[in-house]
């Protein structure tokens, strides 16, 4: 791999230990996948933050880490396993609670920035057009990839991580451009509600693997584009996608000679039917990805004047920010349940707590199951609140 | 003898092989507070662990971290593929790493040294044997030869033109050479295929697939007692020398 002066002068030490490490990690990373030489980033967005997904082994390495280095490039953390201030509330251990502030505050120590969130770019870490970054969590770095026409590979968390304290990463994948081109035109024929797009997202997730779809048919919101997104990356391993006359790049790459498969009522049936296998839940949870303002409001305005029946519980999940921007919204949820932040529903550990839950998020019901022990429901927020009311 | 390999991850080790011809999670697959496999037999601890390829869980990365602050991580690794997950815990863990390496040719109690930083796989214990196997194609069909009773090593069964390279020799030479002394052809390679390795008793041998393009019909000496022209697909129903149709595959046959 082609290294540059100031590269090599790290991997010399000449930059401290912590440095030299996070480069020999990001060089050789890029050896396997065959980098010519590294791209300078603009900001990273770490996953491996929740304890119930990293573990004791995390913690250890995280210790070690952080106390050589610091993170050159404005960085942002995952999800949690845990509101930071309510998680008691939540029902969580205070064992749990104590290794997962420490985790936090690890991360806190090298720089980076301790609000945790899947939808970072809806909260200040928002790169720009031809932007090199390096993002983990797969929905988030498909958003930018994709909404914003950023440039990320699927980065795990040490590799962000790593990227991160030196500013570098390896020039592959998605950060050639020959790569970001569709590999199948999708002809999507769906009514325009969010909870389609979940199951859009989930149908081509699960037909396509790690390919990029084209779509037509669809002129995705924000909030649209990242619950499809989410469900693409967990049924598949989708990290980018174009939709014509939308985004960014949509109009820079040729679609011709590629296959084109057809999505519609049918489809999002059986994706539905492919999900949901439980009628009666312990809980709901909505925000997978993080609720953004907009969501909130709405919800909030859904559910203003309106009662409470069952003792069902409701979780609404969205950032920090997002809670603290709206004090008036947050408490008209509060009367259907808990607003949490930093966290979510497969992060966290539900299956200690519940065996059963709901989401209109095609992403959470993918790995409900998985992560948590969960029998799930996979419904839009409307039916979904109507079981509590 | 040496094995060139990829390096990926800085350092060099030496130690008793541990061989899991599978793909690997270390997430749930070794047991943590003691090294030992929970998928396949043995402790890795200490050892040249080598498998086929990381999969499972990213949270691997991190195991391997941890067996490594309790000392039970292994010496080395060495994967057919790295990926991202093995990759990132052996760097973190300071555990060299060489992949690129043919997994089959190795056994469990061999010993190895790997160098990170080169790529290299040394095997000091066991000697290479470089040969070639040299199959002369005639329109669709190609020429299996039968080899004579009088052979030492697999009598009776049908093969190409094969033996030893000699020093010096490349497979292009060599296959050429075997090819004239076998039949009386005299041609020249059209097509080396890549090589893979044959694991013996103190031997690894390392074959190199050459193709040949000829019309003449063979004219056999002692190494063999008969010829026939068959299509690819028939050859399987042969009894053939080890790993003939790897050969062919090799060369797109």
């Amino acid at each position: 791999m082609n290294l540059s002066a100031a590269e090599q002068r790290i991997l010399d030490g000449e930059e401290g230990e912590g440095a030299r490490k996070a480069l020999e990690l990001v060089v050789a990373l890029g050896k396997i996948y065959g980098a010519e030489d590294l791209v300078p980033i603009t900001s990273a967005h770490l996953s491996g933050v929740s304890y119930k997904t990293i573990g004791d082994g995390g913690i250890v390495y995280l210790e070690h880490v952080s106390q050589g280095a610091k993170v050159r490039v404005p960085s942002t953390l995952n999800p949690s396993g845990m509101d930071s201030v309510r998680w008691r509330e939540m029902g969580v251990s205070e064992e749990f609670a104590a290794k997962q502030l420490h985790i936090i505050d690890l991360y806190g120590s090298m720089g980076v920035e301790t609000s945790c969130s899947c939808t970072p770019y809806l909260a200040g870490n928002v790169p720009r057009k031809g932007d090199h970054v390096a993002w983990a969590e797969s929905s988030a770095l498909s958003m930018v990839n994709s909404m914003v026409g950023a440039r990320t590979n699927r980065e795990g968390g040490p590799g962000a991580l790593a990227a991160a304290i030196v500013g570098r990463t390896a020039n592959y994948g998605l950060h050639l451009k020959e790569n970001r081109s569709p590999t199948v035109v999708v002809e999507a024929d769906i009514d325009g509600s969010l909870f389609s797009h979940s199951l859009l997202g989930q149908a081509v997730g699960s037909r396509i693997g790690n390919g990029i779809p084209y779509f037509r048919g669809i002129r995705p919101d924000w909030e649209e584009a990242k619950i499809m997104a989410a469900a693409m990356a967990a049924s598949g391993a989708v990290a980018m996608f174009h939709v014509e006359d939308h985004t960014p790049e949509s109009s820079e790459h040729s679609t011709e000679g590629l296959e084109v498969i057809n999505i519609g009522d049918d489809e999002l049936k059986d994706a539905h039917e492919s999900l949901s296998v439980v009628e009666d839940v312990e809980l709901i949870a909505f925000g997978c990805p993080h609720l953004s303002m907009r969501e909130v409001r709405e919800m909030a305005y859904y559910l203003e004047g309106k009662v409470k029946k069952s003792d069902v519980k409701v979780w609404f999940c969205t950032s920090r920010q997002v809670r603290d921007a709206l004090p008036k919204e947050v408490a008209t949820l509060e009367r259907f349940g808990t607003v949490l932040a930093d966290t979510c529903m497969v992060v966290t550990p539900v299956e200690g707590l519940y065996e059963s839950s709901a989401s209109d998020s095609a992403k959470a019901c993918n790995y409900l199951p998985t992560l948590c022990s969960q029998k799930v429901r996979c419904d839009s927020f409307q039916t979904l609140m109507e079981v509590v009311m | 003898m040496i094995i060139n390999g990829r390096a990926i991850a800085s350092g060099r080790a030496e130690a008793e092989v541990l061989v899991l011809n599978e793909d690997f999670s270390f997430l749930g697959g070794v047991d943590t507070a003691t090294g030992e496999l929970r998928v396949g037999e043995g402790n890795i601890s200490g050892r040249m662990f080598a498998f086929r390829r990381g999969k499972g869980s990213t949270v691997g990365s991190y195991t391997i971290f941890d067996l490594k602050t309790k000392n039970l991580a292994p010496a080395g690794i060495i994967n057919a593929t790295a990926e991202t997950i093995v990759t990132t815990g052996a760097v973190i863990a300071d555990i060299p790493l060489v992949d690129g390496i043919d997994i089959d040719a190795l056994r469990s109690g061999d010993r190895a040294i790997i160098d990170g930083d080169s790529g290299t796989l040394e095997l000091p214990d066991l000697e290479l044997r470089e040969v070639v196997s040299g199959i002369v194609r005639r329109g669709d069909d190609i020429l299996l030869l039968r080899r004579s009773d009088e052979e030492s090593h697999f009598p009776r069964m049908w093969g190409g033109a094969s033996g030893l390279m000699e020093a010096g020799e490349g497979p292009e030479d060599a296959a050429s050479r075997e090819l004239l002394e076998e039949t009386q052809i005299d041609a020249r390679p059209t097509l080396i295929g890549r090589s893979f390795l044959i694991r013996g008793d103190g031997i690894i041998w390392k074959v190199h697939p050459v193709l040949f393009e000829a019309d003449d019909e063979p004219t056999l000496n002692w190494e063999h007692c008969d010829y026939r022209w068959v299509s690819p697909a028939d050859s399987a129903g042969m009894d053939t020398v080890p790993r003939l149709n790897e050969v062919l595959v090799r060369l797109g046959l």
